[in-house]
C-alpha cells in the first residue's frame, strides 16, 4: 500500500511537467502576439516603445527553449513569478482563489453526494414509479441546461424576485460575489456568507447531480439483479439493510469515481459557475489569464490544479479498497 | 447497519457544526436592510456606496493614471486625482476647459509653448504638497512605466520621444518646472491650440513621491492622490474601495462637496445581466444597463440614458483596396452609407437607448456641427440611384463585401441588419466576425478588406481626438483602423490643429469631415453612444459626464 501510494505521487511529476509544458507551448502558438495582448492590443493599438518595454521585461526575445528551461529552473523551487498584467505575485493569486474553489468545490460536492446518491437510489429501488420518471425529466433538464442559463435563472428567482417583493432579509439570496469570506472549519459559512454561497454552490453542483443520480440509478438497477442480492433477502436480512449493506455500496464504486472526477474538475474548471456569480476561484483566473496571455498566472494556477486534480485520484484508488474489499491495492496497481 | 449509524453521527456532527459556526457569526453582518450599500446612520450626508455597473466583465488591468486606458479604469483615477486642468460641461453642448490644479494657463501665441501656473497650497492625501516639478515627475515617470497613453508624450512633448527610450533617463526637455514661480512650462512639438484639454487627461495627473519610487506595482498597494477619495486598501480581484480624502481642497470653484460619500466600493460583475440583477436584488446602488432592460430601467429606476457621451459607434470603409478602395468606388461607398437602417440597428439592438449619429464626431466636441454626413440617413431610394450610377459606370461586384467585426462582443446583429439593408438595393455582403482579442491589432496592422466595426470615446473634449486619431495618415499603423489617406483631409486636419481661432478652426475641422464622410466616404457612422448607468431610489444625484466620467465627489444619497 506503502509502495503505491509513493508510487502514484511521484506519478505526478511526469503528469505535471507534460501539462505545464503543453500549456507553456500553446501560449506562443495561439492566435494573435503574446506581447501585443499584454501591452493592451485586444481593443486598441498598443505604443511600439510599450512593446519593446514589454519585450525586454520578460524576456520574450529571448529563444524559446531559453524561456523554457528559464521557467522550469524558477519552477522547481517554487518561484512562480508576478503576473503580466498586474505585477501580483502569482504566490498570492493562487493563495487567495485556490480556497475560494475549494469551498465552492466541497460545497457542490456534498450536494451531489447528498442530493444525487439519495436521489438515484430511491429511484432505483422504485423503479418506474412516479418519483423514478420525475427523476429521469429533472436528471434531464438539469444536464440540459447551460450553467450561465441556470445561474441568471436562480439569481432572479431567488435573490431579485425576494427583493422587489420585500421578501424577509433571510429569504434573499445573493446574486454574486464571494460575500463577507466568514467561515468556520474552513468550509462552513457563518453568518452572511450561507446567502452568497448557496446559489453558485448549486449551479455548480447540478450537472454533476444529476449525473451521479442516473449512475447512482442504473449502478443500483445492476446491483439489485445480482445473485448475492438474492442470496443476502434469502438469509432473511431485512430489505433496508440488504440495500445498504450489499447493494448501495456495491454499487458504490463507479459513482465514488465519478464524484473523485467531479471533485478534481469543479476546482479547477468551474470557469462558468465563477463567471456568472463573480465567485473568485480559480477557473475563471485561469480563464481570464490565457485570454489575457497572461502566462505566470496560468501556468502557476494550471499547476496547482494539476498537483490537486492528481491528489484526489489517488484518494479515490484508494476508497476502492475501502468499498470493496475484494480490491488489493499492488504493485501491479489497483487489482 | 454501521454505515448508516456512522452516517447518521457525521450527518449529526455536520448539522451541529453548522449552526454552532452559524451562530458565531459577526454581528456587523445582515443588518436587515434591503440595500448593502448604506445612507449614513445619523440622518448626515454621506453613506457608502456600492457600485456594480463600472467594473463588468474582468477586474481593472489597471487603476494607475499612468498605465490605465479604459473608461472604467478612468472612474477610478478621476475620484482620485486632478490634473491640471478640467472639463466644465455645466453646458453640455459646449463643455470648457478650466484650470484647476492649475489656477491659470496660457499659450504663446503659435500655441507651442504652454505655461500653466500652479496653486499655492495644494496637496496629496496625506500632506505631500504638490509643486510644478511634482507634474514633471510624474510625466517622466509615465514615460518610464510606457503605458498605453504614454504615445501622447512623445506625440506633444518636445523631447517626449527621447524620454520613452527604453534605455534613456526618461527626461523629457521640453518640460520646465519652476517651483518658486510655481510654473510649469511645456513647449510642444508643434503648434496645438487643444493642449490645455490634453493636459488635463489622466495621463498628465499628478502622482506623489511613493508612487514615483513604487513604480509600476503602486497600483497594488494603497494608492492615494489629490482628489476627492483615496484607496481604503489595495485593490483586489473582487472589488475597489474608495474612502473620502479629507485633505482634498475642493475643485476649481472650491466647492469642496463636504457632503459627498463616505465611501465607494466598486465591485466587479461579470456581466451587464449580472449587474443589473444584483442591482435589483439591493446589493448595491447603481448597474449597467444591459440593451435588453433598457426600456424597464428606464421606466422603473433613475437613469443616465440621456446623456449623450463623447463617442462615436462607426463602420471604416477601406478607401484605398479592396473591393471598396479606390476613387471609382466612391459611390458605393456613398451608397453603402445611404442604404443602412441606423434607426433599426438602434431599436433592434440598442433598445433605443443611443443617439442617432450625422457625422462621426459628436455633438458636445467644440466645433461640432449638426448634419454634416450626407448619406447618413436611411435613403434606399438615395442609395439604389448612387449604386446604379456606380454600376453604370461600368464597375460590378464580383464577390460579397465582407462586414468584420470582433466576434461575442455584441456586434452581430448590427451587422446582420446592415447585410439585409444592402441586400435591399442588390449590394450583396456577408458577416465576417473576427478574432476579438486581436482584432485591433489586426485592424492596424491592415486586415480591413473593406467595412470594418470600430468605435472611440473621447478622450478629451477636442475635434483632432477624432479626426485626427482616426482618420489621419499618420494614425495609420494606430487607431486609424481603415487606413483612411487623404491629403487634402490630412492638410486640413493639421492646419486645424495649430490654428488657435476658435471658429476658423471648427470651419477647418468640418471641412476635412466632410471629405471623409461624403466627398471620400471612408466612413459609415452608426451612432453616438449615451449614458448606460440606473441607479437606486435611495439616491438623490448621480452626475454623469459626457465622457462617460461619474461625478463621485457630488453622489449623494437622499437626506
Amino acid at each position: 500500500m506503502t509502495s503505491y501510494i509513493i508510487r502514484r505521487l511521484l506519478l505526478i511529476i511526469p503528469t505535471v511537467f507534460f501539462a505545464l509544458s503543453f500549456l507553456f507551448f500553446l501560449f506562443f502558438t495561439l492566435p494573435g502576439d503574446p506581447v501585443t495582448l499584454i501591452a493592451g492590443g485586444a481593443d486598441r493599438t498598443p505604443n511600439p516603445i510599450t512593446i519593446q518595454q514589454i519585450t525586454e521585461r520578460y524576456g520574450f526575445d529571448d529563444p524559446l527553449v531559453v524561456q523554457f528551461k528559464d521557467y522550469w529552473a524558477r519552477t522547481v523551487q517554487w518561484d512562480l513569478g508576478e503576473s503580466f498584467q498586474t505585477s501580483r505575485s502569482v504566490n498570492d493569486v493562487l493563495g487567495e482563489r485556490s480556497v475560494n474553489s475549494l469551498r465552492l468545490a466541497i460545497w457542490a460536492v456534498i450536494i451531489e453526494i447528498v442530493v444525487g446518491l439519495s436521489v438515484g437510489l430511491v429511484s432505483a429501488i422504485r423503479r418506474y414509479s412516479l418519483s423514478d420518471r420525475l427523476t429521469t425529466i429533472f436528471t434531464a433538464g438539469a444536464s440540459a441546461v447551460p450553467v450561465f442559463v441556470l445561474g441568471f435563472i436562480l439569481q432572479y428567482g431567488f435573490a431579485v424576485v425576494p427583493n422587489l417583493n420585500d421578501w424577509p432579509e433571510w429569504a434573499r439570496l445573493r446574486t454574486s460575489r464571494l460575500g463577507p469570506d466568514t467561515w468556520a472549519f474552513f468550509f462552513i459559512p457563518t453568518g452572511e456568507q450561507w446567502r452568497y454561497l448557496i446559489l453558485p454552490a448549486v449551479t455548480l453542483a447540478s450537472v454533476s447531480t444529476a449525473l451521479a443520480a442516473r449512475m447512482t440509478r442504473g449502478s443500483m438497477l445492476e446491483v439489485l439483479r445480482a445473485d448475492y442480492m438474492r442470496t443476502a433477502r434469502a438469509k432473511g436480512l431485512r430489505e433496508r439493510d440488504v440495500v445498504a449493506r450489499h447493494g448501495l455500496r456495491n454499487a458504490m464504486l463507479p459513482v465514488v469515481t465519478l464524484i473523485g472526477i467531479d471533485f478534481g474538475t469543479v476546482i479547477g474548471s468551474a470557469v462558468l459557475t465563477e463567471t456568472v456569480f463573480s465567485w473568485p476561484g480559480l477557473g475563471s483566473a485561469i480563464a481570464e489569464s490565457v485570454q489575457d496571455r497572461d502566462l505566470p498566472i496560468a501556468l502557476g494556477l494550471t499547476l496547482a490544479v494539476v498537483i490537486a486534480y492528481s491528489l484526489i485520484n489517488l484518494l479515490v484508488d484508494l476508497s476502492y479498497a475501502w468499498f470493496d474489499p475484494r480490491i488489493r491495492l499492488t504493485k501491479g496497481g489497483a487489482a | 447497519m454501521r454505515l448508516k449509524r456512522r452516517g447518521i453521527k457525521l450527518l449529526a456532527l455536520f448539522l451541529g457544526l453548522s449552526l454552532v459556526a452559524a451562530a458565531c457569526g459577526s454581528d456587523d453582518e445582515g443588518s436587515g436592510s434591503n440595500n448593502e450599500g448604506t445612507e449614513a446612520q445619523d440622518g448626515s450626508a454621506g453613506g457608502d456606496f456600492i457600485d456594480l455597473g463600472t467594473i463588468v466583465g474582468d477586474p481593472l488591468e489597471h487603476i494607475d493614471p499612468a498605465l490605465n486606458s479604459l473608461l472604467d479604469g478612468f472612474q477610478i483615477t478621476n475620484a482620485m486625482f486632478d490634473g491640471l486642468t478640467d472639463l466644465d460641461a455645466t453646458d453640455p453642448d459646449n463643455p470648457e476647459v478650466v484650470p484647476h490644479v492649475a489656477e491659470s494657463f496660457e499659450a504663446n501665441d503659435d500655441a507651442t509653448e504652454w505655461v500653466f501656473t500652479i496653486r499655492e497650497g495644494q496637496q496629496f492625501a496625506g500632506g505631500e504638497e504638490i509643486l510644478p516639478s511634482t507634474f514633471k515627475a510624474s510625466w517622466e515617470r509615465a514615460a518610464t512605466l510606457a503605458g498605453d497613453y504614454s504615445y501622447l508624450i512623445a506625440a506633444f512633448l518636445e523631447g517626449g520621444e527621447a524620454a520613452l527610450e527604453p534605455e534613456g533617463d526618461h527626461t523629457i526637455s521640453g518640460v520646465t518646472a519652476d517651483d518658486e514661480a510655481m510654473t510649469l512650462t511645456v513647449k510642444l512639438t508643434a503648434p496645438y491650440s487643444g493642449f490645455a484639454a490634453v493636459a488635463g487627461f489622466q495621463l498628465f495627473f499628478p502622482v506623489p513621491q511613493e508612487a514615483i519610487e513604487a513604480g509600476a506595482d503602486w497600483e497594488n498597494q494603497v494608492m492615494f492622490g489629490n482628489g476627492p477619495y483615496k484607496l481604503e486598501a489595495a485593490r483586489t480581484d473582487q472589488e475597489i474601495k474608495l474612502v473620502k480624502s479629507e485633505d482634498w481642497n475642493g475643485d476649481y470653484n472650491q466647492d469642496t462637496w463636504a457632503d459627498r460619500l463616505d465611501s465607494i466600493t466598486f465591485r466587479v460583475s461579470a456581466d451587464p445581466d449580472t449587474s443589473y440583477n444584483s442591482f435589483e436584488a439591493g446589493e448595491g446602488q447603481n448597474a449597467n444597463i444591459p440593451p435588453a432592460r433598457v426600456a424597464d430601467a428606464e421606466a422603473t429606476y433613475g437613469n443616465t440614458l440621456d446623456v449623450a457621451i463623447l463617442g462615436s459607434y462607426h463602420w471604416v470603409l477601406d478607401t484605398e483596396e479592396g473591393v471598396l478602395g479606390g476613387d471609382e468606388n466612391i459611390k458605393l461607398r456613398q451608397a453603402i452609407s445611404a442604404a443602412v437602417n441606423r434607426e433599426e440597428i438602434n431599436e433592434a439592438v440598442y433598445n433605443g437607448s443611443r443617439t442617432i449619429s450625422t457625422g462621426v464626431t459628436p455633438d458636445g466636441i467644440p466645433g461640432f456641427k449638426e448634419g454634416l454626413c450626407e448619406y447618413c440617413a436611411y435613403d434606399l431610394e438615395q442609395a439604389q440611384t448612387l449604386f446604379d450610377e456606380w454600376k453604370a459606370e461600368g464597375n460590378e461586384l464580383t464577390e460579397p463585401i465582407p462586414l468584420q467585426f470582433n466576434a461575442d462582443a455584441g456586434h452581430e446583429p448590427v451587422a446582420a441588419i446592415v447585410v439585409d439593408n444592402l441586400k435591399a438595393i442588390g449590394i450583396e455582403a456577408v458577416a465576417q466576425p473576427e478574432n476579438g482579442e486581436t482584432y485591433f491589432s489586426d485592424l492596424s496592422a491592415g486586415s480591413c478588406l473593406a467595412m470594418c466595426r470600430a468605435g472611440w470615446f473621447a478622450d478629451y473634449p477636442t475635434y483632432d481626438n477624432f479626426m485626427f486619431d482616426l482618420f489621419h495618415t499618420d494614425s495609420i499603423g494606430g487607431s486609424n483602423n481603415g487606413h483612411f489617406s487623404n491629403e487634402e483631409f490630412d492638410a486640413l486636419v493639421e492646419e486645424a490643429k495649430a490654428t488657435v481661432d476658435t471658429d476658423e478652426q471648427a470651419s477647418l475641422f468640418q471641412e476635412a469631415e466632410d471629405i471623409l464622410l461624403n466627398k471620400d466616404t471612408g466612413v459609415v457612422p452608426m451612432n453616438w453612444y449615451r449614458g448606460d448607468y440606473v441607479y437606486s431610489d435611495d439616491i438623490a444625484t448621480f452626475p454623469q459626464t459626457n465622457f462617460g466620467l461619474i461625478l463621485w465627489e457630488q453622489v449623494a444619497f437622499k437626506a
